[in-house]
Parts: C-alpha cells; sequence; structure tokens
C-alpha cells in the first residue's frame, strides 16, 4: 500500500505542476520556431522533411496515449492513419472535393466508427491478446485496401485527389497543393491536437487511464470499469490517428496499402520508443529522430530493415525509456522502469 | 465434386497441420516463459531457408527435415541466453517489442544472405507425380507433408506425455515454483521450451517451404495466423490450439477455395465473432492474462 501512496501521486504532481511551466514555454517556442521555418529554409525538401516529421509526430503522440497511459500496446496504430486517409480520400475524390475541414471531419468520423467494433472486441481480451489482435486487425485492414482494387485502386493506391481550399471562417486563404500553407495548416492541427490531448490526459479521465496502466487490478477494486477506459482510450488513440490520416492525404495528395503495413507500423511503434512513452511529447523527438535515422540509412544502405529492428531491441535492453528517459539517467535517480 | 471434396479435406488437413505445429510451438514457448514470440514467424521462414539451403547443397529433402530445426533451435538458445533472459523481471510489453524488433532484423538478414526472390525446395523424384483416390488424384509431396506433420505431432505427443522433460514442461507450464521444490531446475526446463518452441518454427518452416514456396516475408502470413490460432484456442491452452489450428485451416481453404482474394478477412470475422462469444478463446481460462 505504501508504495502506491509514494509512487502514483508524486508522478502525476510531477507533470501537472512540475514539469508545467517550462513545458508550456518550450511548447510555445517549438511553435514559433516550426512556424518560422518555411519562410527561412529555402529547400523545399526539408519543409517537406519537417512536414512528415509532425504528421507522424501526431501518429506516434496518439499511440503514446495508447501505450504509454493506458499500457496497451497496438502493433499496427498506422492501419488506423491509413484508414483516415483513405475516407478523407475517397470522400474528397467521389463526395465533395471543396472543404477541407468536411474531408477531415469525414475521415476522423470514418476511422473511429471503424475503431469502434474493433476496439470493442480487443478490449474484451486481456492485455496481451489485446496487442496480438491489433495485428490480427491492421493486417486485415492492410489486406482489404491492398486486394479491393475497385475502391481502393490496389497497389497503386488512390490518385487524382483534388486539392480544395485551405479555408478559415469561410475566407479562403490558400489552396492546400501549396506546400508552405499545408505545412501551416498541419502545424496548426498539430498544435490543436497537443493542446487537446495534454489536457485530456492531465484530466482524471488521464489519472484513471494510468491507474489502469499501473494495475489493472487495484484499478478495477476501487470501482474503475477498466474495459470501458481502455477502449476510451482506445477511441481517443484512433481518432487522433485518423486526424493524422487526413493530413497525411491532403499533404502527400496520395496513398498507397503501403503505409498501412507491419513495417510501418514498427516505425511507429519505435517513435515512440526512440521518444520516451508517457510523455506526449517525447513522441514528436522520437518521430523526428527515426524520420531523419531512416532518410540517412536507407541512402547509405539498402538492409536497413536489420538496423532498425537492431535499434529496436537495444532500445529496449538499453533504454525502455527513451530520450525522455536520458536526464534521470544522468542523475541516477533510483526509479526503474515498471 | 468427389475430387473437389478430397482436395479440400487434404488442404485443410495440411494447412491446420502446420498452424498446429506454429500455434503450439507459440504456446509452450509462453506456457513456459511468458514470453509471446513474435520472432516466431521469421523463425518459419529461417526454417524454410536453411532447408532450402540444405536442399540446394546436395543434401536430402529428408536431411533439410532434420538439420533446418536443429539450426533454428540453435538460433533459439542463443536468442534466449542474449535477449530473453535479461528481459525476465520486466512487463510483457517490452519482451513483445523486443522479440518484434527481432523479427526484422531476422528478416533483414534472410533477404541479406539469400536476396528477395522466390526460391523453391527441390523435391526427390518419387515425390513430385500424383497419387489418384479413387476418381481423385492428390500431388505426392503433399502427402509426404502431411504424413512429416502427422510424425512431428505424434513426436511432440510423445515428448510432453511420456518423457521427463515433458512432464517438468507441463507442470512448470502450471506451478514452476512446486516443480522448483521438487529439485527440478526450472530455468532449465524454461529454456529448453524456448528452444523446443523455436525447433517446431523451424519444423513448420521446412514442411511448408515446398507448399508455399520460399520467400522472405512467408512468415508474416504465418505470424498472424499463428496469433489467431493461439488466441482463438486460449492463450497456453496446448489442446485449444490444435482445436483452433484445424478450424482455421479448415475455413481458410475453403474461404481461398470460394473467394480467393480476401479469404483472410473470412478469418479474421471468425476471430472476431468466436471472441466476442468466448473473449479467452476457447479453452482459455484467462489464468495469465
Amino acid at each position: 500500500m505504501s508504495n502506491m501512496e509514494q509512487a502514483a501521486p508524486r508522478s502525476l504532481m510531477m507533470q501537472r505542476l512540475g514539469g508545467g511551466k517550462a513545458m508550456w514555454i518550450t511548447t510555445a517556442a517549438a511553435v514559433v520556431i516550426l512556424a518560422v521555418l518555411p519562410f527561412v529554409l529555402p529547400n523545399r525538401f526539408y519543409i517537406r522533411l519537417v512536414n512528415e516529421i509532425m504528421i507522424y509526430g501526431l501518429l506516434a503522440m496518439s499511440l503514446d496515449v495508447l501505450l504509454g497511459y493506458t499500457g496497451l500496446l497496438s502493433f499496427m496504430h498506422n492501419a488506423y492513419l491509413g484508414l483516415g486517409a483513405y475516407a478523407t480520400g475517397l470522400f474528397m475524390i467521389h463526395i465533395w472535393p471543396e472543404s477541407i475541414w468536411i474531408s477531415m471531419l469525414v475521415g476522423t468520423v470514418f476511422t473511429m466508427a471503424v475503431a469502434l467494433p474493433v476496439g470493442w472486441v480487443q478490449v474484451r481480451t486481456g492485455g496481451l491478446a489485446f496487442a496480438l489482435l491489433t495485428l490480427s486487425f491492421g493486417m486485415m485492414f492492410y489486406t482489404v485496401a491492398w486486394k479491393w482494387y475497385d475502391l481502393t485502386g490496389g497497389d497503386d493506391g488512390l490518385m487524382g485527389l483534388p486539392q480544395p481550399m485551405i479555408s478559415l471562417f469561410g475566407i479562403d486563404l490558400a489552396s492546400s497543393g501549396n506546400s508552405t500553407a499545408i505545412y501551416l495548416f498541419t502545424l496548426g492541427v498539430l498544435l490543436m491536437c497537443f493542446l487537446f490531448t495534454w489536457r485530456v490526459i492531465h484530466s482524471p479521465l488521464g489519472a484513471v487511464l494510468e491507474a489502469i496502466r499501473e494495475n489493472e487490478e487495484r484499478a478495477s477494486f476501487v470501482g474503475i470499469n477498466v474495459r470501458r477506459y481502455k477502449l476510451i482510450g482506445w477511441m481517443l488513440a484512433c481518432g487522433l490517428a485518423g486526424v493524422a490520416g487526413s493530413i497525411y492525404i491532403l499533404y502527400r495528395g496520395y496513398t498507397g496499402p503501403g503505409v498501412m503495413g507491419a513495417f510501418e507500423g514498427a516505425g511507429v511503434l519505435m517513435m515512440v520508443l526512440l521518444g520516451g512513452m508517457g510523455t506526449l511529447w517525447g513522441p514528436f523527438i522520437g518521430a523526428a529522430l527515426f524520420i531523419v535515422l531512416k532518410d540517412q540509412l536507407s541512402s547509405w544502405t539498402q538492409d536497413w530493415e536489420i538496423f532498425i529492428g537492431a535499434i529496436v531491441i537495444l532500445l529496449v535492453l538499453f533504454l525502455p525509456k527513451g530520450v525522455a528517459g536520458l536526464p534521470a539517467l544522468f542523475q541516477k535517480s533510483p526509479g526503474g522502469e515498471g | 465434386m468427389f475430387a473437389i471434396t478430397v482436395d479440400i479435406i487434404l488442404n485443410s488437413l495440411v494447412l491446420g497441420g502446420i498452424f498446429v505445429i506454429m500455434g503450439v510451438g507459440l504456446n509452450i514457448i509462453y506456457g513456459l516463459n511468458r514470453v509471446m514470440n513474435l520472432a516466431h514467424g521469421a523463425l518459419y521462414a529461417l526454417g524454410a531457408y536453411f532447408g532450402y539451403t540444405v536442399v540446394s547443397a546436395g543434401g536430402n529433402y529428408f536431411l533439410a527435415f532434420i538439420a533446418a530445426p536443429i539450426l533454428v533451435g540453435v538460433l533459439g538458445l542463443i536468442i534466449e541466453r542474449v535477449l530473453i533472459t535479461p528481459m525476465r523481471k520486466r512487463s510483457m510489453i517490452y519482451t513483445l517489442i523486443l522479440t518484434y524488433g527481432l523479427m526484422f532484423v531476422i528478416d533483414g538478414l534472410i533477404k541479406f544472405f539469400w536476396g528477395v526472390e522466390t526460391r523453391f525446395i527441390h523435391l526427390p523424384e518419387f515425390m513430385q507425380g500424383s497419387v489418384s483416390l479413387g476418381s481423385a488424384s492428390y500431388p505426392v509431396f503433399r502427402l509426404v507433408i502431411l504424413i512429416g506433420i502427422a510424425a512431428v505431432v505424434a513426436a511432440l505427443m510423445l515428448l510432453l506425455g511420456r518423457t521427463r522433460l515433458g512432464i517438468n514442461m507441463r507442470a512448470a507450464s502450471e506451478i514452476p515454483e512446486m516443480v522448483s521444490a521438487c529439485g527440478v531446475n526450472v530455468r532449465g526446463v524454461q529454456i529448453s521450451g524456448f528452444v523446443l518452441g523455436c525447433m517446431m518454427a523451424g519444423t513448420a518452416g521446412v514442411l511448408a517451404g515446398p507448399l508455399f514456396t520460399v520467400f522472405p516475408i512467408m512468415g508474416h502470413d504465418m505470424l498472424i495466423s499463428s496469433f489467431v490460432v493461439v488466441v482463438i484456442g486460449g492463450l497456453g491452452s496446448l489442446r485449444g490450439a490444435v482445436i483452433a489450428a484445424l478450424m482455421i485451416g479448415f475455413v481458410q481453404t475453403l474461404a481461398e477455395f470460394f473467394i480467393t482474394e480476401m479469404a483472410m478477412v473470412i478469418v479474421y470475422m471468425l476471430m472476431a465473432l468466436i471472441l466476442v462469444i468466448k473473449p479467452l478463446g476457447i479453452l482459455g481460462e484467462g489464468k495469465f492474462e
């Protein structure tokens, strides 16, 4: 009992108050730097790289809600990015190409509508089977995207996407085909999602999710409906992944089934691990490190799969808390990982 | 009609048999070590490639059938000692992620050493024809593989039911402390369980090589199917895995026969349906999770 009294409130307090002020200053600084980047960096290639980092950072953050806060593992969270991307793309191609906001809403709602029954089945089975099922269902979505040629274009993917205007309060700002415009748009959506998630995670709901992560049995003894809250965590994570997917297709103007593959899923998992799970901001650092690393490795060797896998193994063995765990490592604090 | 029925029944027995070997291997590792080995599919692919190498180096298919599992087993021992042992006290999420990383390392190494082209295991002369069963005919090599599967399953039943090691294994998967109190080296039993599971993945690979051809990501689909099998059967339940494997083998063969393209979707739907009715699997007791 003393274990729980000491450990749980301290970590919560540190996140709520201790990290509070520094956290907001860092966030504001990061947003300002990211916002001026397209105007000072002349090279379009780097702008697109940062744009991709932001999208995958959002996806990794959504996985962190599941993995770092609820303690549930999803191997193929990218499948829900893919669902959001396909739904947004198909809606724009076949139904209504005009509005960027409606398309994003449709993508996100569709993703959550698919995630609901899947999550409902998954939370009934327990922690380990949950993880295995995410892989099975993820592969199912991948198979559908790959084989349902008439709808998804199969291996060729969705092409010929319209480029709607980015509008705010009825005023058209710029075409989403403009790389600076879509970059700033991504940054804005990202900031909104981050603030929303930060708020949710640091509300009583977040505390319940953490309680489930720390000890499921104890959480159920104090009257928490564990399955329901796991499902809420899952839906939050999948909804955010759907948003990431909608921006992904708006930014790329294309999506193929490859984005939903198992290897991409491992990449997202690695971003969370690299940055440090249970922090929300760590996955963004992880996404930046991973995408730059992948970019460098793939230009250097064909067999970068081996290196990515080896880095995952080394991370789990020696640095399970990722970059976010580095300061604690140097301070030699007594707390180990769970 | 008779020919089709014979085809479907024998094919589903072959496919189900491969699933049995994979699923039981996963469950033995899980039952003894509480490790869900996500590199199981990669070890399966490795078994097929070892088999291919032995045959193309002039060896017999039956030699490959013996050699490949042993080679995979040696690798399994190294994996256990180097990677799994340091993880024993950690949360299960970390071992899941670790073995997932291992899967990509092995996949990458396969591509590095054998290339990405599809390989074919060359079979002996007598296995290349067909045998007639009434009005139906069936390829001989599939029958031989079916017999191989039966032999492996029989050997496994003997090992688990009749030998001291097998009995210790079954006991240690229930109450390791009690087995330890009887003076048995439980760590040794756990390690042999891990190696046995890896060898079974290798066996499944060398058996499946001639059936589905040999290619680098052949383990991915098999890994997912094995998960379906162990989750439906109930985690850690060997009997459940056998029932689920034969059932999935049958459903998948039927679905592939009638709708080809999206057969796996039917299998996943069936899995979801079973889990809605029985969340812990057919014979799952919910002891471990």
